[in-house]
């Protein structure tokens, strides 16, 4: 297990020297000069000069690009032009507004994904696996925003149910909060339920016919223990797999999603950097979702192999 | 499929056999490409897409004969409810909700085709070479692959729009690169298979050149799971432009894009005025599930599931 985890440690260090590598060639190579970009057409080329001086654009691309590296590794994003405090600063409570929102989604898919894709698998090709399969093609099909904006047109407007405007006073209580974030949480509900209904589906339907599947019933397990000691054992690792995956995508969707309820999450805090050509908070922000992703597809990785032991024994050596 | 392919003996009496297998073997693939044909067009989930996949290329080809207004036109009444003439209201500025839902058509359907076709190509090639050549240059590209595969499309393709200008080229190259690692993998892994098999082998012993082996011998081959993932991609890139372009990515407020018309009248939905948002927010919809409709049912026909 050990050699495990330090293996695939190894693998995200590759990954985010990779990933700052791609994010630097959009911003400093492709992109041009940052000064005039953030400061704008009209600007003067001395504050132009200045302002590249003081983000340290100036320098040889070799140099910066050493520094954009050693800055992902130390967290290390440098000053927001807008209000010149550390991205860092701007961008995490944004994030951990995000993440309230993103963790209620998932508390609210998981159960219902994966009760629906055994639910399904167990019918296999009869009308409600049909169902089932279906809604989740369509519904995941549909952009995040396109969900949220009928979401708050349908129940918010019209049933006055939600919240038009999902950013809670301050001081609300956990449980007052639920009624703002209920809706856009809704709509990122909608989006990922279908993948990880089908993932769990097609897992369950594999397990169900598999050899051990039939030894363990014809052994004499009751049918709950067979289902939860060997079937879902064995059929949940694509969905966690494909739970982590959606992890990291859905600060994809979630930009839009805050966007339509004007939440004031880390999906807003870009959207407003990009209006105001902030490129730090931008770049800060997009390889912040590089790391997640990387954190939860590893989380994701170190549960199967703990479920599976086949798995940890096949990477280690 | 495989075993089917004739494979060059080294005797020559037995050329003339070699060739009539190749013969039969042509005459077997056409065969099979019209029997997938056949059984797409007995799908109802195919046709539905089909149809209407159809209409909105219809209404991007030839706005003028559906709509019947001007788009772009300013008209009396602002917000006004869906009722006759303008069967889906009015917007924020007095415009035919419809016809500006028809004339979207054209802007997404210029856009995201050409995007999942050029990132199909970019993939092909890219895994042609990656599962054919193996070795380094595979183990980097794989790494370079699966780092590109860490951020969600739209994010990249925000920060991408944002430091390189704002174009639908940005656009539709941003997304065609962004999905090219994707495509990578899934040739990657399709040549993988093909390229131990026997006419891969005697093609080398032949002495074909690399190009000739990779894209006259194995592309024909994995061109299944290729048609597949464009029809799949050409989904994905409808929902991500849609995306981007609600993200402001796309064209400026007076376009009748559609993401752009989301865009430009959610904050009204708060006020009643639901159906400057809703229509276009449908279409979008419409439009993305009829690509995953047809993308689905190709991959059944194709991967026999």
């Amino acid at each position: 297990m050990r050699r495990f985890i330090l293996k695939r440690l190894g693998a995200i260090v590759i990954n985010l020297w990779l990933l700052a590598t791609i994010v630097f060639v959009v911003v400093n190579v492709l992109g041009g000069d940052i000064g005039r970009k953030v400061l704008g057409p009209t600007a003067k080329a001395e504050d132009v000069a200045a302002y590249n001086a003081l983000i340290g654009t100036d320098k040889p691309m070799i140099q910066q690009y050493f520094t954009s590296i050693k800055n992902i590794f130390t967290l290390n994003f440098g000053n927001s032009y807008q209000s010149q405090s550390p991205v860092i600063d701007l961008v995490l409570p944004a994030l951990g507004r995000s993440a309230k929102l993103a963790i209620l989604a998932f508390i609210i898919t998981i159960p219902i994904s994966i009760a629906a894709g055994i639910f399904a698998a167990r019918r296999q090709d009869k009308l409600a696996d049909r169902v089932v399969v279906n809604v989740g093609l369509g519904s995941s099909s549909i952009p995040e925003f396109v969900t949220a904006a009928v979401l708050l047109a349908l129940f918010a407007v019209h049933f006055k149910v939600g919240k038009v405007y999902a950013n809670p006073p301050a001081g609300t209580s956990i449980f007052g909060q639920l009624e703002y974030l209920l809706l856009p949480a809704m709509a990122m509900v909608i989006s990922y339920f279908g993948y990880i209904a089908r993932m769990t589906r097609a897992g369950v339907i594999t397990a169900l016919h598999a050899d051990y599947t039939r030894t363990a019933t014809m052994k004499g397990l009751p049918p709950g223990q067979v289902m939860r000691k060997h079937i879902l054992r064995n059929a949940l690792a694509p969905t966690i797999t494909v739970i982590s995956v959606q992890i990291g995508y859905l600060f994809g969707g979630i930009v839009g999603v805050e966007k339509v309820f004007n939440y004031a999450g880390l999906g807003t805090t870009m959207l407003n950097a990009v209006g105001k050509q902030d490129i730090p908070v931008l770049q800060a922000s997009v390889l912040i979702v590089g790391i997640i992703y990387m954190a939860s597809t590893l989380l994701a990785d170190l549960l199967i192999a703990y479920l599976n032991p086949r798995v940890r024994l096949d990477a280690g050596s | 499929m495989s075993e089917m392919k004739p494979t060059p003996d080294d005797s020559v009496e037995d050329i003339d056999a070699f060739i009539e297998a190749a013969a039969a073997n042509l005459h077997d693939r056409k065969e099979a490409r019209r029997e997938s044909w056949r059984l797409l067009r007995r799908r109802p989930s195919f046709i539905i897409g089909v149809v209407i996949m159809g209409f909105w290329v219809v209404c991007a080809l030839v706005p003028d004969l559906i709509a019947p207004f001007d788009p772009l036109d300013y008209r009396t009444d602002i917000n006004a409810s869906p009722s006759w003439p303008n069967i889906f209201g009015t917007d924020r500025g007095g415009r035919d909700v419809f016809s500006r839902v028809i004339a979207g058509a054209r802007d997404i359907l210029k856009l995201a085709p050409p995007a999942a076709l050029l990132g199909v190509v970019f993939g092909v090639i890219l895994g042609l070479f990656m599962g054919f050549l193996r070795g380094w240059f595979d183990t980097v590209a794989s790494r370079v692959v699966e780092s590109f595969l860490s951020l969600p499309v739209v994010l990249l393709g925000l920060l991408a729009v944002t430091t390189l200008g704002k174009s639908n080229l940005v656009v539709m190259g941003t997304v065609a690169v962004l999905f090219t690692p994707v495509v990578a993998r899934t040739v990657r892994s399709a040549v993988l298979a093909e390229a131990d098999l026997d006419y891969v082998e005697s093609a080398k012993l032949r002495g074909e050149s690399t190009p000739f082996i990779m894209f006259r011998e194995i592309l024909p081959n994995v061109s299944s799971p290729i048609i597949v993932e464009l029809t799949v991609r050409i989904g994905y890139a409808v929902f991500t432009i849609a995306t981007l372009s609600f993200l402001g990515a796309g064209p400026p407020p007076p376009s009748p894009d559609w993401g752009s018309q989301v865009s430009d009248n959610y904050n009204a939905i708060v006020s009643g005025y639901w159906w400057s948002t809703f229509f276009p927010a449908m279409a979008i919809a419409s439009l993305v599930i009829a690509a995953n409709l047809i993308a689905d049912s190709v991959q059944s026909v194709l991967e026999g599931s």
